[in-house]
């Protein structure tokens, strides 16, 4: 079976406008920083930067290895970005649910933010080399399911049109499998999979809305969570992680690509999602609103699970 | 080190039966941190209390922790019991092992077993126990009372007369409620003007109340002592202060045929009006939808005619913030309109008896109107489709109440009592008329109420058929009643001259909404909730707010004004101190960790947390956190568990407590 070309050939014009636009903003004063991606050592591969200065704006970059989400710059490392000012931001329409979540929950202002939005066509998996041509075996999987080529409520967007060719969703047949398994054969899975957890808690520090200043997770007094990468602590924390993210979490997968020991965790993003989805028709990421369904009630909200 | 004592009850026999309590306080004593422990037979008698405070001083007592009964019994008494004796209330907790253990278990050896591992609980959970200072919150003396009819007449009056100043407010631009409505009223026919106009004046005389008509309640914004009330002050269209109420305005206004609602709608009133003679205040009030002025921009009659140039047509709806301590909610009721069925209402309508098509078909409180002497026909009972007397007229009893099927399962309480009075002013207006009930049952407890009823049925005349109808259908200038009678088993069939229907009792449109604005809970027919059905009757849930009349159920007017004094003898008791003690059971964030997502505040049903600046000395700003207002607070929990960093704990309830009486087991 041969594989689709994806088609990458906008990324280099929509670079060139990044750049433009970087350039103009920081030189008018528009914005004090600005947060994108720049080429990184290896061959084609990006890496983020934090530009102050018009003169590096041209090291702006978009290409299918710009896979992290910028959010988490403007959150838990926002301290180390000066604060003056507003702060420009390259955004993919994933990341850009990232940011409205945030919105919703204090985190950031919109009005602090100039929001440079990115056409895309879709992102290279991990597990690819980044010099890789972009193909429908070698895209992310959460792009496999995007809903969001073009990010919107952006101060500036690119004029290019991402050409999206209609793929299989990965998630939802991993999700759909695993729906058809016995209790049992889940848990199985499951404990299989937060067996392999060394809790290295980098899902936790990729995660732009894991922000708080001090983890549950990290308390002693009382313990919460066991610390050691036990099994029981293991499912824990990963339990811990997926309640707190269900209704926030909109897919963005940084969780599931920094993972070192390839535990599927935005299978698991997804799955809360899809419940959330049925249980509230709560989609996370698309408006920023003042509650989310898990923080509120509502008289339709379904009761069948008080028996 | 703590030295905590351990107190195990017998409860007589309650807990002494299934629990070795000897072997329990045996056992326990020996825990780390246990300095004494005992048993005896009633600790919550005078020398159980007694022994607890003596041992408390004698063995220098840190802790105390009471096995006995469940903490709602006793735990104020032991708590008293150990502040007199020296020592923090918070100090002690209660370890149940009655309502947990003894009466729930008959094996002694495992119960015993099982009291020792709960009251091990306890003895690790008081060790974690801070000590708490009793909060105090200022009180505002003064009080908002929410709607102007009976119940909120008579509460207003009361607290008023208290010495205590009162905001009254009311939707309708007159005061006086749907009691003015009534003509006379059960069970001794005293006429309903004659009593309720005078209370009236009294209200609007008193010098501590601010009445505000024609108002709303925009905002409730506050807690118990301290409310911030904005009020809405519809435009009237007409200057309070100026208006001498000499009523020209309203006999040269050219709009005459406007229905009244105040006379269900069968007596006409002009665009600039007052709902009925005896309003209050007299002030008149122009109804913009039907003014001509309003409408075309030409006339101002009104305007032209009046001596103090009271009209004014530029007036505005303003908004008016009101101070408050506590707050009477006196809203009381509608009537079920039965030919509407609005669209996803789970009730039902009665298309069947022609309410709202056959014009001699009317509810009670239409009879009311017709049998008032101040009412559009002069207190003579006449159709309103041809103005003739009726000479054989039906009450039906139970329309919309009592039928679960049609979406209301509740009695509305007041019918059986006014058709007997319906009856009786029928037979004593229409000589030679024959009224006839069809009734399910007739409910009449109350003082002099059955007797009542008898009178209507032995010395009035009135034919009292026990069956529901089926249909109603007009033929000629007669209604065809067809029903049942169930107690002889005949269908019956009687050609009426007219009808009236015993509607059903429901609460305001939009209490729901107010009930929103207030923050207090309301079941699925939208009547407020009190805190406790037998025992808290007049209070709210929400600490500060008081109910009174039928807004929190159906209620005839004696029940009523009972229970707005009440109301108001709650607010009285409230205002009686100036500083408001409160039970330190409140949530604390721990500014170092929050990170201020607020989703404390999103799931707070009280509305207790805000937003709280930290700054550092230079007066930058670091972050916003959390607070949580301890006079608000309810100590529900609800942050605590919310709080993705667990930032948020509720004191008496934190997370070292719990764990630590998890880990004891």
């Amino acid at each position: 079976m041969t594989s689709t070309l994806i088609e990458t050939s906008i990324y280099a014009a929509i670079s060139e406008s990044i750049q433009a636009e970087a350039k103009r903003i920081l030189s008018d004063g528009q914005v004090s920083t600005i947060v994108g991606y720049a080429a990184a050592r290896r061959k084609g591969s990006a890496q983020p930067i934090v530009i102050t200065d018009a003169s590096d704006a041209q090291k702006l970059i978009f290409t299918p290895a710009c896979v992290n989400n910028l959010a988490v710059y403007l959150t838990k490392a926002k301290k180390d970005i000066p604060k003056k000012g507003k702060i420009g931001i390259v955004v993919k329409g994933c990341d850009m649910k990232a940011l409205t979540g945030l919105m919703g929950e204090s985190q950031l202002k919109r009005e602090e933010l100039y929001l440079i939005g990115v056409p895309c066509a879709g992102v290279l998996a991990s597990t690819f080399a980044p010099s890789q041509e972009l193909t429908d075996e070698s895209l992310a999987p959460k792009c496999t399911e995007c809903d969001a080529h073009l990010p919107t409520g952006c101060d500036f967007v690119p004029t290019e049109t991402p050409l999206t060719p209609e793929l299989e969703k990965k998630y939802a047949v991993e999700i759909a499998r695993l729906e058809a398994l016995t209790p049992a054969e889940r848990w199985a899975y499951w404990k299989e999979q937060f067996a392999k957890c060394i809790k290295c808690y980098a899902c936790r520090q990729v995660c732009p809305f894991c922000f708080c200043e001090q983890c549950l997770c990290d308390r002693n007094k009382p313990q919460m969570v066991e610390t050691t990468p036990r099994p029981a602590g293991n499912t824990a924390w990963h339990i811990v992680r997926a309640m707190h993210l269900a209704g926030r979490c909109a897919g963005c997968a940084e969780c599931e690509r920094v993972c070192p020991m390839d535990i599927p965790l935005n299978l698991l993003n997804r799955k809360m999602a899809k419940e959330l989805k049925e249980l509230y028709d709560h989609e996370a990421g698309f408006e920023v609103t003042e509650k989310g369904p898990l923080t509120m009630f509502n008289e339709k909200d379904d009761q069948s699970f008080i028996k | 080190m703590s030295r905590i004592g351990v107190f195990i009850c017998h409860c007589g026999e309650n807990i002494s039966r299934t629990v070795d309590v000897e072997r329990v306080a045996r056992d326990v004593g020996r825990l780390p941190g246990v300095a004494f422990s005992t048993d005896y037979k009633y600790m919550c008698s005078d020398p159980g209390q007694t022994l607890l405070k003596k041992t408390i001083q004698e063995q220098k007592l840190s802790h105390v922790v009471v096995a006995a009964c469940s903490p709602r019994m006793h735990e104020k008494t032991f708590r008293k019991a150990v502040e007199a004796a020296g020592l923090n209330p918070f100090l002690c907790e209660m370890a149940n092992i009655r309502e947990h253990c003894s009466w729930v278990h008959e094996n002694i050896e495992e119960a015993t077993i099982k009291a020792t591992e709960i009251v091990g609980m306890m003895v690790e959970r008081v060790k974690k126990n801070r000590v708490l200072p009793t909060i105090t919150v200022p009180v505002t003396k003064r009080s908002l009372v929410i709607g102007g009819g009976i119940a909120g007449i008579q509460a207003a009056l009361d607290i008023a007369d208290a010495g205590h100043e009162v905001v009254l407010v009311e939707r309708e631009p007159s005061i006086g409620g749907h009691m003015a409505q009534l003509s006379e009223t059960f069970p001794t026919l005293d006429c309903s003007q004659c009593i309720m106009t005078p209370k009236m004046v009294d209200v609007a005389n008193h010098p501590k109340i601010k009445l505000y008509t024609y108002s709303e309640i925009e905002l409730v914004e506050g807690y118990i002592g301290n409310f911030q009330v904005t009020i809405k002050k519809k435009a009237r269209s007409v200057n309070e202060d100026t208006c001498t109420g000499c009523g020209v305005c309203m006999t040269k206004c050219p709009q005459k045929k406007i229905p009244n609602k105040f006379d269900q709608n069968i007596g006409m009133r002009t665009a600039i009006y007052i709902p009925f003679p005896q309003a209050v205040p007299n002030t008149p009030v122009i109804d913009r939808e039907n003014c001509t002025k309003f409408k075309t921009g030409k006339c101002g009659v009104c305007q032209k005619v009046c001596g103090p140039g009271a009209v004014d047509f530029e007036q505005e709806d303003s908004l008016i913030v009101e101070p408050v301590g506590a707050i009477v909610v006196a809203t009381g009721f509608d009537l079920y309109t039965i030919d509407e069925k609005p669209k996803g209402s789970p009730i039902k309508g009665y298309g069947e008896f022609g309410h709202g098509k056959i014009a001699d078909v009317i509810d009670g409180m239409t009879f009311e109107r017709l049998a008032s002497a101040s009412g559009p026909t002069g207190g003579k009972i006449l159709r309103p489709s041809d103005g003739k007397e009726p000479k054989q007229i039906v009450f039906i009893q139970c329309i919309g109440s009592r039928a679960r099927e049609k979406g209301i399962s509740y009695c509305s309480k007041v019918c059986c009592m006014y058709t007997a009075k319906h009856t009786m002013l029928y037979h004593h207006k229409v000589h030679g008329g024959q009224a006839y009930v069809f009734f399910m049952d007739a409910r009449t407890p109350g003082k002099s109420y059955d007797e009542f009823w008898r009178r209507a049925i032995e010395e009035e005349d009135a034919v009292y058929i026990r069956g529901m109808v089926s249909r109603l259908y007009q033929k000629g200038d007669k209604i065809v009643v067809m029903g049942s009678d169930i107690a002889v088993g005949v269908q019956v069939e009687i050609e009426a001259d007219m009808v009236v229907l015993a509607t059903a009792i429901q609460p305001q449109k939009g209490a729901d909404l107010l009930a929103q604005k207030l923050g207090i809970s309301y079941d699925k027919y939208n009547f407020y909730s009190e805190a406790h059905a037998k025992l808290r009757p007049v209070e709210c849930a929400t600490a500060g707010i008081y109910l009174a009349g039928a807004c929190q159920g159906p209620k005839d007017i004696p029940e009523t004004v009972s229970q707005a004094s009440a109301a108001a003898a709650k607010v009285m008791t409230l205002f009686s101190k100036d500083q408001l003690e409160r039970e330190p059971i409140v949530a604390r964030v721990r500014e170092a960790g929050c990170v201020g997502c607020f989703a404390c505040k999103k799931v707070c049903a009280y509305g207790a947390v805000e937003e709280k600046e930290i700054r550092d000395r230079q007066g930058n700003l670091i972050k916003v956190v959390a607070y949580v207002n301890p006079g608000v607070c309810a100590g529900c929990g609800t942050c605590q568990a919310t709080c993705p960093s667990k930032c948020v704990e509720l004191d008496g309830y934190t997370d070292e407590q719990v764990i630590a009486m998890i880990e004891a087991l």
